[in-house]
């Protein structure tokens, strides 16, 4: 999509509108950081946090890759079974179905158990959050590959069920599995405060979040870290359509807009 | 006994939630080699249903199917078909659609190459290889289905109704294109129509069915040498006889040969 210069930076008039807002109403109406710090204060807030903020990040994307990879590795086979035998949908949906809605907080004192205070248990956390929403879009995905499509493999010599799922199926599905596990991503990454609050590691960002800060009282630093948290998810969805949807996907134009 | 194509006795039954329903019944039928046979009837008469089968896509409830003396069992690439719907895989180029059947045959990249080209010459395409489908019209779409059923260079070719959605103009065009094919590839065709000029202009010989449960009402010889012209004496004469017989059988219970 080309925007003509002008609406390209229109997004800018209303996030300084807010910025500006915020510093304003903090200083001169609130006037108390413990309720709510200027903006400025916040900014400064990460300068001067910059030598443990690296650290923090890294550990958390570590926790995150945990999860998320853990969850694309377990999700995708059982959306490829799921949505390409309807026998092993109807075997395995009702249990789906059950573990689904669970908060995935709720799983914290089992990955406590299972995993001790380990990097892995943060992991687990981040797994249940993601591993759903990988698999419901991907097994869509895999269960709606037009008849036609699978017939016209066959006629041309895609004899079955493991070659039509290669050539037919899956790159069919492909988009289906990247919506799925940027949905994934998201929801996988609003765990990771909660995965780090109990503990799991001496630095992170949600540890440090709300083991340090937010017990000193340090309002500046817990919103500076929430800035943080915003600012790094946003980048791993732009990467994540930079390099896999935008790349993959230009055949899906013509179909979705 | 040198017959490409031999049914015999095909019936089909399907069942549906409402019981059984018979969708052909009693089918014979035999086809020389490099001969083109239209087939025709009315909605619904069981047409696509015949195709399937001798394709090996769907299975007779009862009769035989014999292509080169062997009972059709499965699909496979040594029959072409052009589905009545669009069926490119739409995330492949014009290029890698054709290509589709070779790939799968395990034809070496090179090679694949050659021979796609020859084909999306054959019907018309240079310079659109690396077109997706969506950036096509409905008769380039069946234009490149026709070349990747015959890439695999299939001995007998079946269409059905490839040409329905295209305009009358587009339509006159294929119908030449593939007339020329047909002639320079010496396959045998089956071709599914419900147009009463299509047939007459295309066929050796074709095939009238009669409204459900299908059956072969009649199969006429259409002797009228070849370039045809779609106006002249013996075409129109023949196009009147043929629909009188349709429109004969539209009030008359069906009758078998
Ligand atoms: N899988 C199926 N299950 C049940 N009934 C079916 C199935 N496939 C086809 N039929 C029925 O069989 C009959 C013949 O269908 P078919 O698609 O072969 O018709 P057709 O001659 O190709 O029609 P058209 O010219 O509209 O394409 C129809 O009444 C249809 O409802
Ligand atoms: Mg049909």
């Amino acid at each position: 999509m080309k925007l003509p210069a002008k609406e390209k930076w229109l997004w800018l008039v209303p996030l300084i509108a807010v910025l500006l807002l915020w510093e304003f109403t903090a200083g001169y109406v609130i006037k108390n950081p413990l309720f709510l710090p200027r903006f400025s204060a916040v900014i400064f807030s990460i300068y001067v946090l910059r030598e443990v903020l690296i650290p923090d990040i890294l550990v958390s994307l570590l926790h995150f890759g945990i999860g998320l990879g853990l969850a694309f590795a377990v999700a995708l086979p059982l959306a490829i079974g799921m949505g390409w035998s309807k026998s092993i949908f109807k075997a395995i949906d009702p249990i789906i179905e059950i573990l689904r809605p669970i908060p995935p907080l709720a799983w914290i004192p089992i990955a406590m158990i299972w995993f001790h205070l380990t990097h892995y248990a943060a992991g687990f956390i981040i797994f249940i959050g993601a591993f759903f929403p990988i698999l419901i879009d991907s097994y869509t995905g895999f269960r709606d590959v037009p008849k036609v499509l699978v017939e016209t493999g066959k006629v041309l010599g895609c004899i079955g069920d493991k070659k039509q799922i290669k050539y037919v199926a899956f790159p069919y599905a492909l988009p289906s599995v990247a919506t799925g596990t940027r949905v994934g991503m998201g929801v996988g990454w609003m765990c990771v405060v909660a995965a780090e609050m109990f503990g799991v590691s001496d630095s992170g960002l949600g540890f440090r979040l709300f083991q340090k800060f937010y017990f000193l009282h340090q309002m500046d630093y817990v919103v500076a870290y929430m800035l943080v948290l915003g600012l790094v998810a946003l980048c791993l969805d732009r990467l994540f359509r930079h390099f896999v949807e935008d790349k993959l996907f230009k055949w899906k134009k013509g179909i979705v807009k | 006994m040198n017959h490409k194509l031999e049914l015999r006795n095909v019936t089909k039954t399907f069942n549906t939630e409402e019981g059984e329903m018979g969708a052909l019944e009693g089918i014979s039928i035999e086809v020389k080699p490099a001969e083109f046979l239209c087939i025709i009837g009315p909605s619904g008469c069981g047409k696509t249903t015949l195709l399937r089968m001798i394709a090996g896509l769907d299975h007779p409830s009862s009769g035989e199917i014999i292509l080169d003396g062997k009972e059709v069992k499965g699909p496979s690439p040594d029959r072409g078909m052009v589905f009545q719907e669009f069926s490119l895989f739409p995330w492949r180029t014009v290029l890698k659609n054709v290509e589709f059947g070779l790939e799968i045959k395990g034809v070496g990249d090179k090679a694949r190459g050659e021979i796609a080209e020859k084909y999306i010459e054959l019907v018309g395409l240079q310079g659109f290889e690396n077109h997706y489908p969506y950036e096509l019209s409905g008769g380039m779409k069946q234009r490149v289905a026709i070349a990747r059923a015959l890439a695999t260079e299939p001995s007998i070719l079946l269409m059905d109704e490839p040409f329905g959605s295209v305009d009358a103009q587009t339509r006159n065009i294929l119908q030449e294109e593939l007339l020329e094919i047909w002639k320079r590839t010496k396959k045998t065709v089956l071709f599914v129509t419900h147009s009463v000029d299509e047939a007459v202009y295309l066929a050796d010989r074709v095939a009238v069915m009669s409204a459900r449960p299908g059956c072969l009402v009649k199969c006429l010889d259409i002797n009228i040498p070849r370039p045809r012209k779609r106006t002249s004496l013996e075409v129109n004469e023949f196009r009147g006889k043929l629909l009188m017989l349709l429109s004969l059988e539209r009030s008359k219970a069906c009758i078998s040969v």
